[in-house]
C-alpha cells in the first residue's frame, strides 16, 4: 500500500495547471488513500503557488511556503489576514485578521506596492504576495499567473519566486512556466530559468522594477526559442517535403533505389 | 459517473501526465492495476527502441506489431531475435502471450508486401527524414491485411544546445473489397524538443498528438496496396508535421503571452479604445 501511495502521490505532484482534482478522481478509487495523500497535496500547492480566494473577498491569495504559519495555516500581507487551506480540496476557512510587524514587514508591504503596478499591467489573471523569512532577514516574492482553457483543451500557468537579501541588495529566483496542450493529445511546455540581479535604487520600487526587467527579458528570450526552435532542431527532424519539393511518386517507388536518382530531382547524396 | 471505466481513466490520466515520461507513468498504472497491462501496452503509444539486425547489420525499430515474448523480429531478415524456442522466448512480461501480430510471421504474400513496403518507406526515410530508420510490419487479416509503419529520427547535441527526437507510429487496416480497398489509419507522432542556454534557462517542450483517417482508395494489385499506404502516411505526415508546428510553436507561445503581456496591458486598452474612437467618429 505504501508503494500505491507513492505512485499516486507522483501523480498528484505531476498534475498540469489546473488539473490536480481530474488526476486526484482519476486515480483514488478509496476516500482513505485521500486522508494519506495530504502530504502531497500540500507540496502540490506550495510548490505550484495555488491560489485561493478568501470567503468574502475578490482578491486571491498565495499557497507557498513562505506565506505558511505552520499546519494548514497560511497568511497574506496585503490583506492582512490568516486562514485555514484544505490542500485536498483547495478551500480556505477560518480568516481571521493578522497583523505582521517588524522591518521586513515593511519591507514587504513597500515592495507589494511597487509590485501591483507591474503585475496589474502584465497580467491578467495573477495573484502576488511579499512575505518575510529567515527570521526577519529576508523578503520573498511570489508572482502566480494561470490561465485555465480546457474547453480549448489548454491550460497553463507562469510563476515566479525571489528572495530578496535587504543587506546585500541583491534578488535571486526563477520563473518557471508550465502549458499543457490536450486535444487529441498530450503536450507540454515546462520551462526553468533562474534570475540574479542587484537592485540599486528606492528599495520596494527597486525590487519590482527588477524583476519587471528581468520578467521582460525572460519572454522575449522564450519567444525567440520557439523560433530557433522550430527552424532548428524541428526541421532537422523531419522535411516538410523531400529537397525535390515534390511528393514521392510512389507508383514508381518500387524501382527507386537508394543512391539513384529520385522521381527525376537531385538526390544529393 | 461513479465508477468509471479504469482502461478509460488510465488512458484520461497518461494525456494529462508530463508526456516525457510516459513510459514511467504506464509503468507506475500498471503497478497500480496490473489487469490493465496487455491492454494498455498495445494501445498506449511510446518512443521506439532501435536494434540492429543481426543477420543483415541493418537497424530495425521495435514494437508490440514485432514481439513475440521477449523477441522481436527483424523486417529484414524475417528472423527473430532472440530466437524463438531457445527457451528465452515465450511469455511477456505481463504473463499473458495476446496482442495483435505477436509471434505472427505474416503468410507468404503478405511477406512479399512486407519486403516490399519497408524498401518503398527505406527511400521515404532518406527523402524526408535525411537519416533516422524505418520499419514497416504487416500481418494477415481475414479480408485483407493489416501493419504498422514506423520512423524515427533524433538530432543530437551536436554543438548547438537544442536536441529532438521524432517517433512516428501508423497504424493501419487495409480492407479488400474487389478493386477497392478500405484503408484505416491511426497516427500518433512522439516529439520531444529541448534547448537551453545562460538567457534562457530551460526550455522543454514535450508530447504526442494522435489522429486517423479511412478512405476508400482503387487498387489494382500488391503494388498498389503499398502506394496507397505510402500516399496516405505520407499526407497524413505533412498534416500532423504541420499540426506539430502549430502546437509546439504556436499555440505555446500564444498561451504564454495570455499568462503574461510583453506589452503593457493599460497601453493596449487606451490603443484599443482610440481606435474605436476613431472608428465611432467615421461612422457618424
Amino acid at each position: 500500500m505504501s508503494s500505491h501511495k507513492a505512485i499516486v502521490s507522483s501523480f498528484v505532484e505531476g498534475a498540469p495547471p489546473g488539473e490536480v482534482g481530474h488526476i486526484q478522481s482519476l486515480t483514488i478509487s478509496s476516500p482513505n488513500l485521500v486522508s494519506e495523500l495530504g502530504p502531497a497535496f500540500q507540496k502540490y500547492n506550495e510548490e505550484q503557488f495555488t491560489t485561493v480566494k478568501l470567503p468574502g473577498s475578490s482578491q486571491p491569495v498565495i499557497i507557498s511556503s513562505h506565506s505558511s504559519l505552520g499546519g494548514n495555516q497560511y497568511y497574506d500581507i496585503e490583506s492582512s489576514t490568516s486562514f485555514t487551506f484544505d490542500h485536498t480540496t483547495q478551500k480556505a476557512s477560518a480568516v481571521e485578521s493578522y497583523v505582521s510587524e517588524g522591518p521586513s514587514a515593511d519591507l514587504a508591504k513597500s515592495i507589494l506596492k511597487g509590485l501591483s503596478i507591474y503585475v496589474k499591467e502584465h497580467f491578467t489573471n495573477a495573484a502576488y504576495g511579499a512575505y518575510p523569512i529567515e527570521s526577519d532577514s529576508k523578503v520573498a516574492v511570489v508572482i502566480v499567473a494561470n490561465k485555465y482553457s480546457p474547453n480549448n483543451f489548454w491550460n497553463g500557468r507562469w510563476r515566479s519566486l525571489y528572495i530578496f537579501d535587504p543587506s546585500t541588495n541583491s534578488l535571486e529566483g526563477s520563473i518557471k512556466v508550465d502549458v499543457h496542450y490536450y486535444e487529441d493529445g498530450n503536450v507540454r511546455l515546462l520551462t526553468n530559468k533562474s534570475v540574479a540581479a542587484s537592485v540599486s535604487s528606492g528599495v520596494g520600487a527597486g525590487v519590482a522594477k527588477e524583476i519587471a526587467a528581468a520578467e521582460k527579458k525572460y519572454q522575449e528570450e522564450l519567444n525567440r526559442s520557439f523560433t530557433s526552435l522550430s527552424e532548428g532542431a524541428f526541421k532537422a527532424l523531419r522535411r516538410q517535403l523531400p529537397v525535390t519539393r515534390q511528393k514521392i511518386e510512389w507508383d514508381k517507388v518500387a524501382s527507386y533505389r537508394l543512391g539513384q536518382d529520385i522521381g527525376g530531382g537531385a538526390a544529393r547524396r | 459517473m461513479a465508477s468509471a471505466d479504469p482502461f478509460d481513466s488510465a488512458l484520461d490520466l497518461l494525456r494529462r501526465l508530463n508526456p516525457k515520461h510516459t513510459a514511467a507513468h504506464l509503468a507506475n498504472i500498471i503497478a497500480l492495476a496490473p489487469d490493465l497491462t496487455e491492454d494498455l501496452l498495445s494501445s498506449v503509444d511510446q518512443p521506439l527502441t532501435v536494434r540492429r539486425c543481426k543477420q543483415t547489420g541493418r537497424d530495425y525499430l521495435l514494437c508490440d506489431y514485432n514481439r513475440d515474448g521477449d523477441s522481436y523480429r527483424s523486417p529484414w531478415s524475417n528472423q527473430f531475435d532472440p530466437p524463438l524456442g531457445s527457451g528465452l522466448g515465450g511469455v511477456g512480461p505481463g504473463g499473458s502471450n495476446e496482442g495483435a501480430g505477436e509471434g505472427a510471421v505474416p503468410g507468404e504474400r503478405v511477406r512479399r508486401m512486407e519486403v516490399q513496403a519497408n524498401e518503398a518507406f527505406d527511400v521515404y526515410r532518406e527523402l524526408y527524414y535525411e537519416g533516422g530508420v524505418s520499419s514497416v510490419y504487416l500481418w494477415n487479416l481475414d479480408d485483407g491485411f493489416a501493419g504498422v509503419v514506423l520512423l524515427k529520427k533524433g538530432s543530437p547535441q551536436n554543438g548547438s544546445s537544442s536536441s529532438g527526437e521524432w517517433d512516428s507510429i501508423h497504424v493501419f487496416e487495409a480492407s479488400e473489397r474487389g478493386r477497392t480497398s478500405n484503408y484505416r489509419l491511426t497516427s500518433t507522432v512522439i516529439l520531444s524538443l529541448s534547448t537551453k542556454g545562460a538567457s534562457l534557462g530551460e526550455v522543454d517542450l514535450s508530447g504526442n498528438m494522435t489522429r486517423q483517417v479511412e478512405q476508400d482508395l482503387p487498387v489494382d494489385n500488391d503494388e498498389g496496396h503499398i502506394a496507397n499506404v505510402g500516399r496516405l502516411v505520407e499526407d497524413m505526415e505533412l498534416k500532423m508535421r504541420n499540426l506539430l508546428q502549430e502546437v509546439y510553436f504556436g499555440k505555446a507561445k500564444d498561451v504564454v503571452g495570455d499568462l503574461r503581456s510583453i506589452g503593457s496591458l493599460s497601453e493596449g486598452q487606451r490603443e484599443r479604445e482610440t481606435q474605436r474612437e476613431i472608428i465611432g467618429s467615421m461612422r457618424r
